[in-house]
Protein backbone atom coordinates (compact mmCIF):
# COMPACT_ATOMS: atom_id res chain seq x y z
CA UNK A 1 0.00 0.00 0.00
CA UNK A 2 1.39 3.38 -0.92
CA UNK A 3 1.20 6.25 1.49
CA UNK A 4 0.39 9.87 1.03
CA UNK A 5 3.37 11.35 -0.75
CA UNK A 6 5.59 13.35 1.53
CA UNK A 7 8.53 14.99 -0.15
CA UNK A 8 11.50 12.87 0.92
CA UNK A 9 14.52 15.07 1.11
CA UNK A 10 17.74 15.11 3.05
CA UNK A 11 20.05 17.95 3.83
CA UNK A 12 22.52 18.11 1.03
CA UNK A 13 26.09 17.30 2.01
CA UNK A 14 27.77 18.73 -1.04
CA UNK A 15 25.50 21.64 -1.98
CA UNK A 16 25.12 23.76 1.12
CA UNK A 17 25.29 27.40 2.10
CA UNK A 18 23.90 27.20 5.67
CA UNK A 19 22.59 23.73 6.43
CA UNK A 20 22.04 22.26 2.97
CA UNK A 21 18.24 22.54 3.15
CA UNK A 22 17.79 24.29 -0.20
CA UNK A 23 20.25 21.93 -1.90
CA UNK A 24 18.38 18.94 -0.46
CA UNK A 25 14.99 20.20 -1.63
CA UNK A 26 16.41 20.93 -5.06
CA UNK A 27 17.77 17.36 -5.24
CA UNK A 28 14.45 15.86 -4.19
CA UNK A 29 12.47 17.97 -6.68
CA UNK A 30 15.08 17.70 -9.39
CA UNK A 31 15.33 21.46 -9.91
CA UNK A 32 18.13 24.01 -9.80
CA UNK A 33 19.16 24.81 -6.18
CA UNK A 34 19.42 28.49 -7.10
CA UNK A 35 15.70 28.48 -7.87
CA UNK A 36 14.89 27.02 -4.45
CA UNK A 37 17.14 29.61 -2.76
CA UNK A 38 15.38 32.36 -4.69
CA UNK A 39 11.97 31.15 -3.48
CA UNK A 40 13.22 31.12 0.12
CA UNK A 41 14.67 34.61 -0.29
CA UNK A 42 11.36 35.94 -1.65
CA UNK A 43 9.46 34.25 1.17
CA UNK A 44 11.80 35.89 3.69
CA UNK A 45 10.55 39.27 2.49
CA UNK A 46 7.02 38.18 3.48
CA UNK A 47 7.07 38.62 7.24
CA UNK A 48 10.25 36.57 7.55
CA UNK A 49 8.34 33.44 6.47
CA UNK A 50 11.25 32.14 4.41
CA UNK A 51 13.66 32.28 7.33
CA UNK A 52 11.17 30.58 9.66
CA UNK A 53 10.42 27.94 7.04
CA UNK A 54 14.12 27.26 6.65
CA UNK A 55 14.53 26.72 10.40
CA UNK A 56 11.39 24.56 10.47
CA UNK A 57 12.82 22.27 7.80
CA UNK A 58 16.19 22.21 9.50
CA UNK A 59 14.66 21.04 12.77
CA UNK A 60 12.42 18.64 10.81
CA UNK A 61 15.34 16.90 9.09
CA UNK A 62 17.00 16.49 12.48
CA UNK A 63 13.99 14.26 13.23
CA UNK A 64 14.18 14.69 17.01
CA UNK A 65 11.78 17.61 17.52
CA UNK A 66 8.99 17.31 14.96
CA UNK A 67 6.56 19.27 17.11
CA UNK A 68 8.91 22.26 17.30
CA UNK A 69 9.36 22.05 13.55
CA UNK A 70 5.61 22.05 12.99
CA UNK A 71 5.27 25.00 15.36
CA UNK A 72 7.86 27.04 13.45
CA UNK A 73 6.23 26.01 10.18
CA UNK A 74 2.83 27.20 11.38
CA UNK A 75 4.45 30.50 12.46
CA UNK A 76 6.03 30.82 9.00
CA UNK A 77 2.64 30.36 7.33
CA UNK A 78 1.07 32.91 9.61
CA UNK A 79 3.87 35.38 8.91
CA UNK A 80 3.37 34.92 5.19
CA UNK A 81 -0.39 35.43 5.34
CA UNK A 82 -0.03 38.42 7.64
CA UNK A 83 2.38 39.97 5.19
CA UNK A 84 -0.18 39.45 2.45
CA UNK A 85 -2.68 41.45 4.50
CA UNK A 86 -4.97 38.56 5.44
CA UNK A 87 -7.08 39.13 8.59
CA UNK A 88 -5.59 37.84 11.85
CA UNK A 89 -8.23 35.14 12.49
CA UNK A 90 -7.67 33.65 9.05
CA UNK A 91 -3.92 33.76 9.66
CA UNK A 92 -4.36 31.90 12.94
CA UNK A 93 -6.72 29.34 11.34
CA UNK A 94 -4.35 28.74 8.44
CA UNK A 95 -1.45 28.27 10.85
CA UNK A 96 -3.38 25.64 12.80
CA UNK A 97 -4.43 23.86 9.59
CA UNK A 98 -0.90 23.76 8.21
CA UNK A 99 0.36 22.35 11.49
CA UNK A 100 -2.36 19.68 11.46
CA UNK A 101 -1.85 18.64 7.85
CA UNK A 102 1.92 18.44 8.25
CA UNK A 103 1.51 16.26 11.32
CA UNK A 104 -0.83 14.01 9.33
CA UNK A 105 1.61 13.78 6.47
CA UNK A 106 4.47 13.04 8.86
CA UNK A 107 2.56 10.04 10.16
CA UNK A 108 2.01 8.83 6.61
CA UNK A 109 -1.78 8.95 6.97
CA UNK A 110 -3.78 7.24 4.26
CA UNK A 111 -7.41 7.21 3.22
CA UNK A 112 -7.32 3.61 2.10
CA UNK A 113 -9.29 1.09 4.17
CA UNK A 114 -7.23 0.11 7.18
CA UNK A 115 -5.25 3.33 7.06
CA UNK A 116 -4.66 5.25 10.23
CA UNK A 117 -5.04 8.91 11.12
CA UNK A 118 -3.06 10.80 13.64
CA UNK A 119 -5.71 12.26 15.95
CA UNK A 120 -3.82 15.40 17.15
CA UNK A 121 -3.14 16.24 13.51
CA UNK A 122 -6.81 16.06 12.57
CA UNK A 123 -7.79 18.01 15.65
CA UNK A 124 -5.37 20.81 14.84
CA UNK A 125 -6.47 20.99 11.21
CA UNK A 126 -10.16 21.05 12.12
CA UNK A 127 -9.65 23.68 14.78
CA UNK A 128 -7.86 25.79 12.18
CA UNK A 129 -10.70 25.35 9.69
CA UNK A 130 -13.29 26.31 12.33
CA UNK A 131 -11.40 29.49 13.32
CA UNK A 132 -10.96 30.45 9.69
CA UNK A 133 -14.53 29.73 8.59
CA UNK A 134 -15.95 31.42 11.66
CA UNK A 135 -14.20 34.61 10.72
CA UNK A 136 -14.79 34.36 6.98
CA UNK A 137 -18.44 33.44 7.44
CA UNK A 138 -19.15 36.90 8.81
CA UNK A 139 -17.19 39.11 6.49
CA UNK A 140 -16.20 37.35 3.25
CA UNK A 141 -19.17 35.39 1.94
CA UNK A 142 -17.46 34.40 -1.24
CA UNK A 143 -14.33 33.09 0.40
CA UNK A 144 -16.14 30.59 2.66
CA UNK A 145 -17.08 28.07 -0.05
CA UNK A 146 -13.59 28.40 -1.48
CA UNK A 147 -12.03 27.56 1.86
CA UNK A 148 -14.31 24.55 2.18
CA UNK A 149 -13.37 23.37 -1.28
CA UNK A 150 -9.73 23.91 -0.36
CA UNK A 151 -10.10 21.80 2.74
CA UNK A 152 -11.77 19.05 0.69
CA UNK A 153 -8.95 19.23 -1.84
CA UNK A 154 -6.40 18.88 0.94
CA UNK A 155 -8.08 15.69 2.04
CA UNK A 156 -8.97 14.23 -1.37
CA UNK A 157 -5.90 15.39 -3.29
CA UNK A 158 -3.55 12.74 -2.01
CA UNK A 159 -6.16 10.09 -2.68
CA UNK A 160 -6.55 11.17 -6.32
CA UNK A 161 -2.80 11.34 -6.63
CA UNK A 162 -2.57 7.81 -5.33
CA UNK A 163 -5.07 6.53 -7.90
CA UNK A 164 -3.08 8.17 -10.68
CA UNK A 165 0.20 6.74 -9.50
CA UNK A 166 -1.31 3.27 -9.29
CA UNK A 167 -2.43 3.62 -12.88
CA UNK A 168 1.12 4.53 -13.93
CA UNK A 169 2.37 1.53 -12.05
CA UNK A 170 -0.08 -0.71 -13.91
CA UNK A 171 1.07 0.68 -17.26
CA UNK A 172 4.67 0.05 -16.30
CA UNK A 173 3.90 -3.52 -15.31
CA UNK A 174 2.06 -4.09 -18.59
CA UNK A 175 5.03 -2.78 -20.56
CA UNK A 176 7.34 -5.02 -18.65
CA UNK A 177 5.10 -8.02 -19.28
CA UNK A 178 5.06 -7.22 -22.99
CA UNK A 179 8.85 -7.06 -23.00
CA UNK A 180 9.13 -10.36 -21.14
CA UNK A 181 6.74 -11.95 -23.62
CA UNK A 182 8.71 -10.60 -26.56
CA UNK A 183 11.98 -11.86 -25.17
CA UNK A 184 10.42 -15.21 -24.43
CA UNK A 185 8.82 -15.55 -27.86
CA UNK A 186 11.81 -14.56 -29.91
CA UNK A 187 15.10 -14.51 -28.05
CA UNK A 188 14.64 -17.62 -25.94
CA UNK A 189 13.19 -19.53 -28.89
CA UNK A 190 16.16 -18.59 -30.99
CA UNK A 191 18.60 -19.62 -28.26
CA UNK A 192 16.83 -22.98 -28.01
CA UNK A 193 17.10 -23.47 -31.77
CA UNK A 194 20.75 -22.47 -31.73
CA UNK A 195 21.48 -25.10 -29.10
CA UNK A 196 19.64 -27.74 -31.05
CA UNK A 197 21.27 -26.93 -34.38
CA UNK A 198 24.68 -26.08 -32.96
CA UNK A 199 26.48 -28.25 -35.55
CA UNK A 200 24.78 -26.60 -38.49
CA UNK A 201 26.82 -23.41 -38.80
CA UNK A 202 24.91 -21.76 -41.69
CA UNK A 203 21.61 -22.35 -39.93
CA UNK A 204 22.91 -20.95 -36.63
CA UNK A 205 24.21 -17.92 -38.47
CA UNK A 206 20.86 -17.38 -40.18
CA UNK A 207 19.00 -17.75 -36.89
CA UNK A 208 21.28 -15.25 -35.22
CA UNK A 209 20.91 -12.78 -38.07
CA UNK A 210 17.16 -12.99 -38.03
CA UNK A 211 17.00 -12.60 -34.26
CA UNK A 212 19.36 -9.65 -34.38
CA UNK A 213 17.19 -7.93 -36.96
CA UNK A 214 13.95 -8.55 -35.07
CA UNK A 215 15.34 -7.36 -31.77
CA UNK A 216 16.88 -4.27 -33.29
CA UNK A 217 13.73 -3.28 -35.09
CA UNK A 218 11.78 -3.70 -31.90
CA UNK A 219 14.35 -1.80 -29.79
CA UNK A 220 14.52 1.16 -32.13
CA UNK A 221 10.80 1.63 -31.85
CA UNK A 222 9.70 0.95 -35.37
CA UNK A 223 6.67 -1.25 -35.96
CA UNK A 224 7.25 -4.86 -35.20
CA UNK A 225 4.39 -6.80 -36.73
CA UNK A 226 3.06 -5.97 -40.16
CA UNK A 227 5.53 -3.52 -41.65
CA UNK A 228 3.96 -0.23 -42.66
CA UNK A 229 6.94 1.45 -44.32
CA UNK A 230 9.06 0.42 -47.25
CA UNK A 231 12.27 0.13 -45.19
CA UNK A 232 10.60 -2.16 -42.66
CA UNK A 233 8.97 -4.27 -45.37
CA UNK A 234 12.32 -4.69 -47.11
CA UNK A 235 13.94 -5.65 -43.80
CA UNK A 236 11.27 -8.34 -43.41
CA UNK A 237 11.86 -9.62 -46.94
CA UNK A 238 15.62 -9.66 -46.33
CA UNK A 239 15.20 -11.63 -43.11
CA UNK A 240 12.87 -14.14 -44.80
CA UNK A 241 15.23 -14.77 -47.69
CA UNK A 242 18.27 -14.99 -45.40
CA UNK A 243 16.54 -17.61 -43.33
CA UNK A 244 15.10 -19.62 -46.20
CA UNK A 245 18.28 -19.65 -48.28
CA UNK A 246 20.95 -19.43 -45.59
CA UNK A 247 22.65 -16.44 -47.16
CA UNK A 248 23.77 -13.02 -45.99
CA UNK A 249 22.08 -9.89 -47.26
CA UNK A 250 23.30 -6.39 -46.47
CA UNK A 251 20.47 -3.85 -46.50
CA UNK A 252 20.98 -0.08 -46.75
CA UNK A 253 18.22 2.47 -47.12
CA UNK A 254 18.05 6.22 -47.67
CA UNK A 255 14.69 7.72 -46.84
CA UNK A 256 11.50 5.91 -46.01
CA UNK A 257 7.83 6.21 -46.83
CA UNK A 258 4.52 4.56 -46.01
CA UNK A 259 3.82 1.50 -48.07
CA UNK A 260 0.94 1.34 -50.58
CA UNK A 261 -0.18 -1.30 -53.08
CA UNK A 262 2.34 -0.35 -55.75
CA UNK A 263 5.21 -0.22 -53.27
CA UNK A 264 4.03 -3.57 -51.91
CA UNK A 265 4.57 -4.99 -55.41
CA UNK A 266 8.00 -3.35 -55.47
CA UNK A 267 8.95 -5.10 -52.24
CA UNK A 268 7.68 -8.45 -53.58
CA UNK A 269 9.68 -7.99 -56.77
CA UNK A 270 12.77 -7.11 -54.70
CA UNK A 271 12.20 -10.23 -52.64
CA UNK A 272 12.00 -12.26 -55.84
CA UNK A 273 15.29 -10.75 -57.00
CA UNK A 274 16.92 -11.63 -53.66
CA UNK A 275 15.70 -15.22 -53.87
CA UNK A 276 17.00 -15.36 -57.40
CA UNK A 277 20.44 -14.15 -56.33
CA UNK A 278 20.50 -16.51 -53.35
CA UNK A 279 19.63 -19.51 -55.51
CA UNK A 280 21.66 -18.91 -58.65
CA UNK A 281 24.44 -16.43 -58.04
CA UNK A 282 26.62 -18.72 -55.94
CA UNK A 283 27.76 -15.66 -54.00
CA UNK A 284 28.05 -15.39 -50.25
CA UNK A 285 26.83 -11.85 -50.09
CA UNK A 286 23.92 -9.94 -51.55
CA UNK A 287 23.50 -6.18 -51.24
CA UNK A 288 20.14 -4.47 -51.25
CA UNK A 289 19.84 -0.69 -51.39
CA UNK A 290 16.58 1.23 -51.39
CA UNK A 291 16.30 4.93 -52.08
CA UNK A 292 13.13 6.94 -51.59
CA UNK A 293 13.08 10.03 -53.77
CA UNK A 294 10.34 12.65 -54.14
CA UNK A 295 9.02 11.15 -57.38
CA UNK A 296 10.08 7.51 -57.21
CA UNK A 297 11.35 4.66 -55.09
CA UNK A 298 14.26 2.55 -56.35
CA UNK A 299 15.54 -0.75 -55.05
CA UNK A 300 18.84 -2.27 -56.17
CA UNK A 301 19.53 -5.95 -55.56
CA UNK A 302 23.11 -6.88 -56.31
CA UNK A 303 25.18 -10.00 -55.97
CA UNK A 304 28.84 -10.54 -56.76
CA UNK A 305 28.23 -14.06 -58.03
CA UNK A 306 28.64 -15.94 -61.29
CA UNK A 307 26.43 -13.66 -63.36
CA UNK A 308 25.06 -14.63 -66.75
CA UNK A 309 24.90 -13.42 -70.31
CA UNK A 310 21.52 -11.76 -70.83
CA UNK A 311 21.67 -12.82 -74.50
CA UNK A 312 21.85 -16.53 -73.74
CA UNK A 313 19.82 -16.93 -70.58
CA UNK A 314 18.48 -20.26 -69.46
CA UNK A 315 14.75 -20.70 -69.48
CA UNK A 316 14.48 -20.63 -65.69
CA UNK A 317 16.25 -17.31 -65.27
CA UNK A 318 14.28 -15.77 -68.09
CA UNK A 319 11.15 -16.87 -66.30
CA UNK A 320 12.16 -15.26 -63.05
CA UNK A 321 13.18 -12.08 -64.79
CA UNK A 322 9.80 -12.07 -66.49
CA UNK A 323 8.00 -12.49 -63.22
CA UNK A 324 9.90 -9.59 -61.74
CA UNK A 325 9.52 -7.38 -64.78
CA UNK A 326 5.87 -8.08 -65.51
CA UNK A 327 4.92 -7.77 -61.83
CA UNK A 328 6.42 -4.28 -61.72
CA UNK A 329 5.01 -3.22 -65.07
CA UNK A 330 1.51 -4.14 -63.96
CA UNK A 331 1.94 -1.88 -60.93
CA UNK A 332 3.35 0.96 -63.04
CA UNK A 333 7.06 0.48 -62.40
CA UNK A 334 10.04 -0.86 -64.30
CA UNK A 335 12.90 -3.30 -63.85
CA UNK A 336 16.37 -3.41 -65.39
CA UNK A 337 18.63 -6.42 -65.06
CA UNK A 338 22.35 -6.01 -65.64
CA UNK A 339 24.66 -9.00 -65.67
CA UNK A 340 27.62 -10.52 -67.39
CA UNK A 341 29.39 -13.81 -66.71
CA UNK A 342 31.78 -13.53 -63.78
CA UNK A 343 30.70 -10.03 -62.77
CA UNK A 344 27.59 -10.73 -60.74
CA UNK A 345 24.11 -9.43 -61.34
CA UNK A 346 22.26 -6.29 -60.44
CA UNK A 347 18.52 -5.87 -60.59
CA UNK A 348 17.26 -2.29 -60.51
CA UNK A 349 13.59 -1.85 -59.63
CA UNK A 350 11.86 1.51 -59.84
CA UNK A 351 8.35 2.54 -58.91
CA UNK A 352 6.99 6.06 -59.39
CA UNK A 353 5.42 7.56 -56.28
CA UNK A 354 2.01 9.08 -55.93
CA UNK A 355 -0.65 8.47 -58.63
CA UNK A 356 -0.35 4.76 -59.37
CA UNK A 357 -0.75 4.23 -63.10
CA UNK B 1 52.49 -4.62 -40.38
CA UNK B 2 49.71 -2.28 -39.30
CA UNK B 3 49.57 -1.93 -35.50
CA UNK B 4 45.99 -2.18 -34.23
CA UNK B 5 44.31 -1.68 -30.86
CA UNK B 6 40.94 -3.33 -30.36
CA UNK B 7 38.36 -1.58 -28.16
CA UNK B 8 35.20 -3.57 -27.53
CA UNK B 9 33.52 -4.66 -24.33
CA UNK B 10 32.71 -8.14 -25.65
CA UNK B 11 35.58 -10.51 -24.95
CA UNK B 12 34.15 -13.04 -27.42
CA UNK B 13 33.99 -10.51 -30.19
CA UNK B 14 37.58 -9.38 -29.53
CA UNK B 15 38.74 -12.99 -29.65
CA UNK B 16 36.93 -13.43 -32.96
CA UNK B 17 38.52 -10.36 -34.55
CA UNK B 18 41.93 -11.35 -33.16
CA UNK B 19 41.59 -14.77 -34.77
CA UNK B 20 40.39 -13.36 -38.07
CA UNK B 21 43.06 -10.72 -38.41
CA UNK B 22 45.94 -12.87 -37.10
CA UNK B 23 48.84 -12.65 -39.54
CA UNK B 24 47.28 -9.73 -41.41
CA UNK B 25 47.72 -7.01 -38.79
CA UNK B 26 49.58 -6.76 -35.48
CA UNK B 27 47.04 -6.50 -32.64
CA UNK B 28 49.12 -4.76 -29.99
CA UNK B 29 46.47 -4.17 -27.33
CA UNK B 30 42.86 -4.58 -26.26
CA UNK B 31 40.52 -2.64 -24.03
CA UNK B 32 36.92 -3.08 -22.93
CA UNK B 33 36.04 0.35 -21.56
CA UNK B 34 36.56 4.03 -22.28
CA UNK B 35 38.63 4.32 -19.10
CA UNK B 36 41.00 1.52 -20.15
CA UNK B 37 41.16 2.55 -23.79
CA UNK B 38 42.41 6.13 -23.30
CA UNK B 39 45.71 5.40 -21.46
CA UNK B 40 46.30 2.23 -23.50
CA UNK B 41 46.05 3.98 -26.87
CA UNK B 42 48.16 6.92 -25.68
CA UNK B 43 50.85 4.49 -24.51
CA UNK B 44 50.86 2.14 -27.50
CA UNK B 45 50.36 4.81 -30.19
CA UNK B 46 48.91 2.33 -32.74
CA UNK B 47 48.19 3.03 -36.41
CA UNK B 48 44.52 2.10 -36.19
CA UNK B 49 42.00 1.67 -33.38
CA UNK B 50 39.05 -0.61 -34.06
CA UNK B 51 36.43 1.04 -31.92
CA UNK B 52 33.07 -0.24 -30.75
CA UNK B 53 30.36 2.43 -30.92
CA UNK B 54 28.88 1.32 -27.58
CA UNK B 55 31.02 0.86 -24.47
CA UNK B 56 29.81 0.36 -20.90
CA UNK B 57 31.15 3.71 -19.69
CA UNK B 58 30.40 5.85 -22.72
CA UNK B 59 30.30 5.90 -26.48
CA UNK B 60 33.18 5.34 -28.84
CA UNK B 61 33.20 9.11 -29.33
CA UNK B 62 34.43 9.50 -25.71
CA UNK B 63 37.53 7.45 -26.54
CA UNK B 64 38.23 9.60 -29.59
CA UNK B 65 37.75 12.76 -27.55
CA UNK B 66 40.32 11.70 -24.92
CA UNK B 67 42.93 10.36 -27.34
CA UNK B 68 42.75 12.53 -30.46
CA UNK B 69 44.23 15.75 -28.98
CA UNK B 70 47.41 13.94 -27.88
CA UNK B 71 47.70 11.39 -30.65
CA UNK B 72 46.37 13.04 -33.78
CA UNK B 73 47.97 10.41 -36.02
CA UNK B 74 45.93 7.52 -34.59
CA UNK B 75 43.10 6.57 -36.98
CA UNK B 76 39.78 5.28 -35.70
CA UNK B 77 37.53 2.82 -37.48
CA UNK B 78 34.10 2.41 -35.87
CA UNK B 79 32.81 -1.12 -35.63
CA UNK B 80 29.32 -1.77 -34.41
CA UNK B 81 26.18 -3.82 -34.51
CA UNK B 82 24.24 -0.61 -34.08
CA UNK B 83 21.56 0.17 -36.58
CA UNK B 84 20.79 3.60 -35.20
CA UNK B 85 21.94 6.34 -37.54
CA UNK B 86 22.57 8.79 -34.71
CA UNK B 87 25.03 6.46 -32.93
CA UNK B 88 27.04 5.94 -36.06
CA UNK B 89 26.95 9.59 -37.11
CA UNK B 90 28.04 10.63 -33.60
CA UNK B 91 31.24 8.57 -33.78
CA UNK B 92 32.01 9.73 -37.30
CA UNK B 93 31.51 13.34 -36.29
CA UNK B 94 33.81 12.81 -33.31
CA UNK B 95 36.56 11.91 -35.79
CA UNK B 96 36.35 8.25 -36.83
CA UNK B 97 37.56 7.65 -40.41
CA UNK B 98 34.87 5.13 -41.18
CA UNK B 99 32.21 2.74 -40.03
CA UNK B 100 31.72 -0.95 -40.74
CA UNK B 101 29.19 -3.39 -39.31
CA UNK B 102 30.35 -6.30 -37.18
CA UNK B 103 29.07 -8.82 -39.70
CA UNK B 104 31.75 -7.69 -42.16
CA UNK B 105 33.85 -10.47 -43.70
CA UNK B 106 37.51 -10.98 -42.80
CA UNK B 107 38.87 -9.73 -46.12
CA UNK B 108 36.67 -6.65 -46.09
CA UNK B 109 37.65 -5.87 -42.52
CA UNK B 110 41.35 -6.14 -43.35
CA UNK B 111 40.83 -3.99 -46.41
CA UNK B 112 38.99 -1.40 -44.29
CA UNK B 113 41.80 -1.32 -41.68
CA UNK B 114 44.41 -0.91 -44.39
CA UNK B 115 42.46 1.85 -46.07
CA UNK B 116 41.90 3.76 -42.83
CA UNK B 117 45.58 3.43 -41.91
CA UNK B 118 46.42 5.00 -45.31
CA UNK B 119 44.28 7.97 -44.34
CA UNK B 120 41.30 7.09 -46.51
CA UNK B 121 37.69 6.94 -45.43
CA UNK B 122 35.73 3.70 -45.23
CA UNK B 123 31.99 3.66 -45.70
CA UNK B 124 29.95 0.52 -45.33
CA UNK B 125 26.82 0.33 -47.50
CA UNK B 126 24.76 1.12 -44.43
CA UNK B 127 26.73 4.26 -43.60
CA UNK B 128 26.44 5.37 -47.22
CA UNK B 129 22.67 4.98 -46.86
CA UNK B 130 22.66 7.10 -43.69
CA UNK B 131 24.68 9.84 -45.33
CA UNK B 132 22.50 9.93 -48.43
CA UNK B 133 19.51 10.09 -46.12
CA UNK B 134 20.93 13.01 -44.15
CA UNK B 135 21.95 15.00 -47.23
CA UNK B 136 18.88 14.01 -49.22
CA UNK B 137 16.38 16.70 -48.34
CA UNK B 138 15.99 19.65 -46.05
CA UNK B 139 17.71 22.97 -46.08
CA UNK B 140 21.34 23.39 -45.26
CA UNK B 141 21.80 25.51 -42.15
CA UNK B 142 25.27 26.90 -42.62
CA UNK B 143 26.41 29.58 -45.01
CA UNK B 144 29.05 27.31 -46.51
CA UNK B 145 27.10 25.89 -49.43
CA UNK B 146 29.97 23.64 -50.53
CA UNK B 147 30.03 21.94 -47.13
CA UNK B 148 26.29 21.50 -46.82
CA UNK B 149 25.55 19.61 -50.02
CA UNK B 150 26.97 16.62 -51.85
CA UNK B 151 28.18 17.08 -55.41
CA UNK B 152 26.40 14.91 -58.02
CA UNK B 153 29.59 12.85 -58.30
CA UNK B 154 29.82 12.25 -54.55
CA UNK B 155 26.18 11.24 -54.53
CA UNK B 156 26.84 8.79 -57.35
CA UNK B 157 29.81 7.27 -55.53
CA UNK B 158 27.82 6.92 -52.30
CA UNK B 159 24.88 5.34 -54.10
CA UNK B 160 27.19 2.74 -55.60
CA UNK B 161 28.73 2.03 -52.18
CA UNK B 162 25.22 1.60 -50.76
CA UNK B 163 24.45 -0.79 -53.64
CA UNK B 164 27.38 -2.96 -52.58
CA UNK B 165 30.07 -1.98 -55.10
CA UNK B 166 33.75 -2.05 -54.19
CA UNK B 167 35.89 1.04 -54.85
CA UNK B 168 37.55 -0.54 -57.86
CA UNK B 169 34.18 -1.52 -59.31
CA UNK B 170 32.91 2.01 -58.77
CA UNK B 171 36.01 3.39 -60.46
CA UNK B 172 35.48 1.16 -63.48
CA UNK B 173 31.80 2.01 -63.70
CA UNK B 174 32.28 5.78 -63.48
CA UNK B 175 35.48 5.76 -65.57
CA UNK B 176 37.52 7.16 -62.72
CA UNK B 177 40.70 6.04 -60.99
CA UNK B 178 40.43 4.32 -57.62
CA UNK B 179 42.33 7.29 -56.15
CA UNK B 180 39.63 9.64 -57.38
CA UNK B 181 36.91 7.48 -55.85
CA UNK B 182 38.82 7.54 -52.57
CA UNK B 183 39.12 11.32 -52.81
CA UNK B 184 35.33 11.62 -53.23
CA UNK B 185 34.70 9.42 -50.22
CA UNK B 186 37.19 11.38 -48.10
CA UNK B 187 35.48 14.59 -49.16
CA UNK B 188 32.10 13.19 -48.08
CA UNK B 189 33.62 12.21 -44.73
CA UNK B 190 34.88 15.77 -44.26
CA UNK B 191 31.42 17.15 -45.00
CA UNK B 192 29.90 14.63 -42.64
CA UNK B 193 32.18 15.84 -39.86
CA UNK B 194 31.96 19.56 -40.51
CA UNK B 195 28.50 20.13 -41.94
CA UNK B 196 25.84 21.84 -39.87
CA UNK B 197 22.93 20.25 -41.70
CA UNK B 198 20.16 19.85 -39.24
CA UNK B 199 19.77 16.08 -39.66
CA UNK B 200 23.39 15.67 -38.64
CA UNK B 201 23.26 18.19 -35.82
CA UNK B 202 20.02 16.73 -34.58
CA UNK B 203 21.50 13.25 -34.48
CA UNK B 204 24.62 14.54 -32.82
CA UNK B 205 22.66 16.63 -30.33
CA UNK B 206 20.68 13.60 -29.30
CA UNK B 207 24.02 12.11 -28.37
CA UNK B 208 25.09 15.40 -26.72
CA UNK B 209 27.98 15.94 -29.04
CA UNK B 210 27.47 19.46 -30.32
Amino acid sequence: MTQIPVLQFQRSERDRVVAGICGGIADALGVDPTLVRLVFALLSLAGGAGILLYFALWVWTGGRHPVIAVLILALATMGLLQALGVPLAVVLGAGLMVGGVVLLARRGATLRPGGSFFIPGIALAMAGAVVMLDHLGSSHHFVGPGALAGALLLVLGPWVWQLASERNERIRLAERAAMAARIHDSVLQTLALVQRDADDAPRVRALARRQERELRRWLYGRGYDGATTIADALADAVADVEEAHLTRIELATAGDTAIDDALGELVLAAREAMVNAAKHANSDEISVYAEVEPTSVSVFVRDRGVGFDPGTVGADRRGIADSIESRLRRAGGSATITSSPGNGTEVELTMPRGGES
Amino acid sequence: MIRVVLVDDHELFRAGVRGELAGLVDIVGEAGTVAEAGPLIRELDPDVVLLDVHLPDGGGEAVIATVAPERPAVKFLALSVSDAAEDVIAVIRAGARGYVTKTISRDELFDAVRRVSDGDAVFSPRLAGFVLDAFRTGEPLGADEELETLTPREREVLQLIARGYLYKEIAARLHLSVKTVEAHVSSVLRKLQLSTRHELTRWAQERRLV
